[in-house]
């Protein structure tokens, strides 16, 4: 049964045109990221209290194991004053962070949640997809410098250090799996890897590696936590924003890490495979984003905060040649996806 | 050429000092990583010329409360200077003042000293490291040293009664005499310890993400260390052979002290050390646990005056004093009094003039001396690792404050 | 020994992609391992033996030195003039005690005691100031409330492998059965 089918008949919509609303706002879109949102916050909390020796999130919800504490956070957050400061500028220091998340939620019109579940399809998915998660550092830019406050400013500027040096690689590693694919629409992508068997990650693991790193960077997960650096710039440009404001824009690095792990289960993981019911697969692709998620939240209790300058010789020194390493791989291997 | 203005430039504008065109960044006193002061960085770039060290937000004069206070009453007053490593803080002021009494802790009571030291010690080092781990956003060293701190305080509140502020040098010997669970829970928690420091090693000190954060940063010369006048670890990061227990007061002579000695001078070394200080101090520990002597924990001069009627308290291994004991007048004169803390050398100068109370104490502590190195080490060095230096150095704003 | 001079940190450095796995493996391990935290404030916790909480005070004992209020570094305990008492009896200031211990330590007959509790709840600042009679009432009650907890105790216990462990204890610290595995 195709709920957006059953919709279109009884709302006698365009079956695209129901899809084209659904599929942002519902799954793979809003609606699901809150629930991912809320789970992997409260995982986060929980592992890594159960690595620190501790009990973490507990008293809201005992039964669930304290899964409902992201919840509460958030209604507190809601309610919370909104205070804007006096020397800030007032404008932009409101609409940048509602802008750089709506900016994100565009991207759920292209990523697709399930076969067949998605807003647009386009020859160039891939390609827009990574367009919009890398519009985000300009405003968060903006945010900094509207907060008039010195921590924001540095935030600011190492947002703009770390954009340039995660981007390149994410990019580079994204272009060799779609070189090695034959294309950049999602759906084919996921078609190539059922077809052949063979996940992206088996065939390319030089690529799927660095997309995993440099998405951890320009998600601002540890170890590349620099432009939020709790311990030097406190929060950096984050740290004069409250309440839903600040729920925002710390939002924003959940939704680009949603956004690119969705983008890692379709380009690396096969998508759906090995279902191609709408719902089965959809639950497919839902199960390997968290997982990554999972992972990616975990390296909190692993390591520390790098240096900028580390990081950034690492990634151009290191990282982007073995980018061109997985060119190679991909040319190689690419006979495997040929249709 | 005309300056360019924008909308809500104040903020940011940068600062010109002494021909340099620098960001005054101010750190503290509400910041995450400050603690009790504030530390004003001026940044060229993102590199530090300067740190001026704010210090005094915690300053409780100590020093001058002491002169209103009868001599034993100044033991818990000076212990809230480093309350999470009481017993090395007060122990030097209270062998100064029995210098000046004429009494000597026997025999039992200066292993009993040395032994709860030791595990101040510890706990001190495992608060430095934590703190040092969530400087660098490390939040599993930083949960897992406090965590395995709480093991050391349990062995202290055995010891002691209270896990924090024990109060537990007196003047002629201590508190209490060791407790019969207390060996075996040592033998445990010495070797859940060594296990875990395999563990620190591992997700810490050669997790390479922190060993670039550490090596290399905040070099401390050799030279540059004894003329600074830094004192504990972060000394004997720079391969200098120096530590107070080696003039041998408590039980430190009898156990044949050793310090722990590194080379390199950097941040990794000064962590590096700490956690090979932790090692010894849990072979210290138990060596004075095998060769702990018998006897009163108490000198006797004091508990001969103790009514009869609370005297079964001393069987009992719980200290009892005579009622004297509050007015002790200690002869004119003056005494150093120098001891070891987690954080370097702890010195007193107690000067009496014959009566009840000191006449001046001044107290020089580790972090007071320390305090020098934020801005000898972290010239030069980005602002992120400020908080490298900061942790790796251990500073702790209420002992240098007093 | 452990504690030898000029050791080397460089020996035990294993490789980059070594020491990624370790450390990736130890925190991992850990996770499966349970919490090493006393579940507070579910259970009460039942102190070490000795434990030095507030000061408990028994009138008909004191015999009125004040010694106590000499040796009190934190100026907790004051003389006052009870009514009908030729004596001058001690008070006690909770709020201003450190629970050093020191007054229990010199008085020299049983008239003062420590409790295992330091974390009680006061109604106001002023009822932490108690007169002599008041500090007797209450320390008798503070008593009861020892005897009798409110919430299941825990002692703690070092263990070799998770560091703490904790296991129920009745209020005399006697250890109680579990009855059942704690719920986390
Ligand atoms: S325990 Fe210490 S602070 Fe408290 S009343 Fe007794 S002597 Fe004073
Ligand atoms: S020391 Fe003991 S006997 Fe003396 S006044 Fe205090 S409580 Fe009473």
């Amino acid at each position: 049964m195709d709920p957006i089918a059953w919709l279109s008949g009884s709302l006698g919509v365009p079956y695209w045109a129901v899809r084209a609303v659904a599929a942002p706002l519902v799954y793979p879109g809003l609606a699901a990221f809150m629930v991912v949102a809320l789970f992997i916050i409260w995982a986060e909390r929980k592992i890594a209290a159960r690595v620190q020796m501790r009990v973490g999130p507990l008293y809201v919800s005992r039964r669930l194991g304290g899964a409902l504490q992201v919840l509460a956070d958030g209604v507190r957050i809601a309610f919370q004053e909104i205070i804007i400061p006096v020397g800030v500028e007032k404008w932009s220091f409101v609409l940048s962070p509602i802008l750089a998340f709506t900016v994100v939620s565009l991207a759920f019109t292209m990523v697709p949640g399930g076969p067949g579940i998605y807003g647009f399809r386009s020859s160039l998915s891939l390609l827009a997809t990574y367009a919009i998660v890398t519009l985000t550092p300009i405003l968060v830019i903006v945010m900094g410098w509207a907060s008039n406050n010195k921590f924001s400013y540095i935030g600011a500027g190492r947002e703009a250090l770390v954009s340039i040096t995660g981007e390149a690689t994410l990019l580079a590693s994204l272009l060799a799996a779609a070189m090695m694919y034959g294309s950049m629409d999602f759906v084919e992508i996921v078609e190539a890897q059922m077809r052949s068997h063979v996940p992206g990650l088996v065939a390319n693991p030089v690529a799927a590696l660095l997309f995993f790193i440099a998405a951890l960077l320009v998600t601002d997960r540890l170890p590349f936590d620099l432009v939020l650096g709790e311990q030097e710039i406190v929060q950096g440009p984050y740290t004069e924003y409250t309440g839903l404001l600040f729920a925002l824009s710390m939002a924003l690095g959940y939704a680009k890490l949603y956004v690119l792990m969705l983008v890692f289960t379709h380009v690396f993981l096969a998508g759906w495979a090995p279902f191609t019911s709408p719902l089965l697969g959809s639950i497919a692709v839902f199960a390997k984003t968290l997982l990554l998620m999972l992972v990616a939240v975990f390296l909190r209790s692993v390591y520390g905060r790098m240096r900028l300058d580390q990081v950034a010789s690492m990634f151009w020194s290191k990282l982007f040649p073995l980018a061109l390493v997985a060119f190679v791989v991909s040319a190689l291997i690419h006979p495997i996806y040929a249709p | 050429m005309t300056r360019l203005l924008l909308p809500g430039m104040e903020g940011r504008v940068l600062g010109e000092r002494g021909g340099l065109r620098v960001v005054e960044l101010y750190i503290g006193a509400q910041h995450p990583a400050s603690g009790h002061m504030r530390l004003i960085v001026y940044l060229d770039g993102d590199m530090i010329v300067r740190v001026d060290p704010d210090i005094g937000y915690v300053h409780r004069t100590v020093e001058k409360l002491a002169e209103t206070r009868e001599y034993v009453r100044v033991i818990s007053l000076v212990e809230r200077m480093t309350i999470i490593d009481a017993c090395n803080v007060t122990l030097p002021y209270v062998e100064a003042v029995e210098r000046l009494l004429g009494v000597e802790a026997p025999p039992r009571a200066r292993y009993l000293r040395t032994i709860l030291c030791e595990i101040n010690r510890v706990s001190s080092h495992l608060y430095g490291l934590g703190l040092g781990g969530i400087f660098l956003n490390h939040s599993t060293m930083y949960m897992w040293a406090f965590g395995d701190r709480e093991v050391f305080v349990h062995l202290a509140s055995l010891l002691t009664g209270s896990r924090l502020t024990h109060t537990y040098p007196v003047f002629g010997g201590v508190r209490r005499d060791l407790p019969q669970s207390f060996r075996d829970e040592f033998e445990k928690a010495k070797r859940y310890m060594l296990r875990r420091l395999r563990e620190y090693d591992k997700v810490f000190f050669n997790n390479p993400v922190i060993r670039g954060r550490l090596e290399g940063v905040g070099v401390l010369p050799r030279e540059k260390a004894v003329a600074l006048g830094a004192t504990g670890p972060n000394l004997r990061a720079s391969g200098v052979r120096y530590d107070a227990r080696m003039t041998g007061y408590a039980a430190y002579r009898d156990l044949g002290f050793e310090p722990v000695v590194g080379r390199e001078g950097d941040a990794l070394e000064r962590v590096w050390v700490r956690l090979r200080e932790i090692e010894a101090s849990l072979e210290l520990v138990e060596r004075a646990l095998r060769e702990l002597p018998d006897g009163p924990f108490i000198d006797e001069r004091y508990t001969r005056a103790v009514p009869p009627a609370v005297r079964h308290w001393l069987e009992k291994g719980r200290l009892k004093l005579p009622g004297g004991y509050v007015r002790l007048k200690t002869r004119p004169g003056e005494a150093l009094g120098r001891g070891e803390m987690g954080r370097g050398e702890i010195t007193y100068y107690l000067v009496s003039d014959g009566g009840m109370k000191p006449y001046r104490l001044r107290v020089v502590t580790p972090s007071a001396r320390n305090v020098v190195l934020f801005d000898a080490l972290a010239r030069g060095h980005t602002l992120m690792d400020l908080p490298a230096v900061y942790g790796s150095i251990d500073y702790f704003p209420p002992e240098a404050d007093r | 020994m452990a504690g030898s001079a000029g050791g080397d940190r460089h020996r035990s450095r294993p490789g980059l992609v070594r020491a990624h796995l370790e450390a990736i493996a130890t925190a991992a391990r850990r996770l499966l391992e349970p919490p090493m935290t006393m579940p507070i404030p579910d259970y009460g916790d039942a102190r070490v033996p000795g434990y030095r909480g507030v000061v408990l005070f028994d009138y008909d004992k004191c015999i009125g030195c004040s010694l106590c209020a000499q040796i009190c570094p934190a100026r907790a305990i004051k003389m006052y003039r009870v009514p009908g008492d030729k004596r001058l009896r001690p008070g006690y200031n909770v709020g201003r005690c450190i629970f050093c211990g020191l007054c229990t330590d010199i008085c020299p007959t049983d008239a003062l005691s420590e409790s295992i509790v330091h974390d009680r709840v006061y109604d106001d600042v002023p009822s932490m100031d108690m007169d002599p009679v008041d500090w007797a009432v209450w320390s008798r009650r503070v008593l009861e409330e020892e005897r009798k907890p409110g919430r299941p105790l825990l002692r703690a216990r070092v263990d070799p492998e998770r560091g703490l462990v904790y296991e129920r204890v009745d209020a005399e610290g006697g250890p109680v059965a579990e009855e059942k595995g704690e719920e986390r």
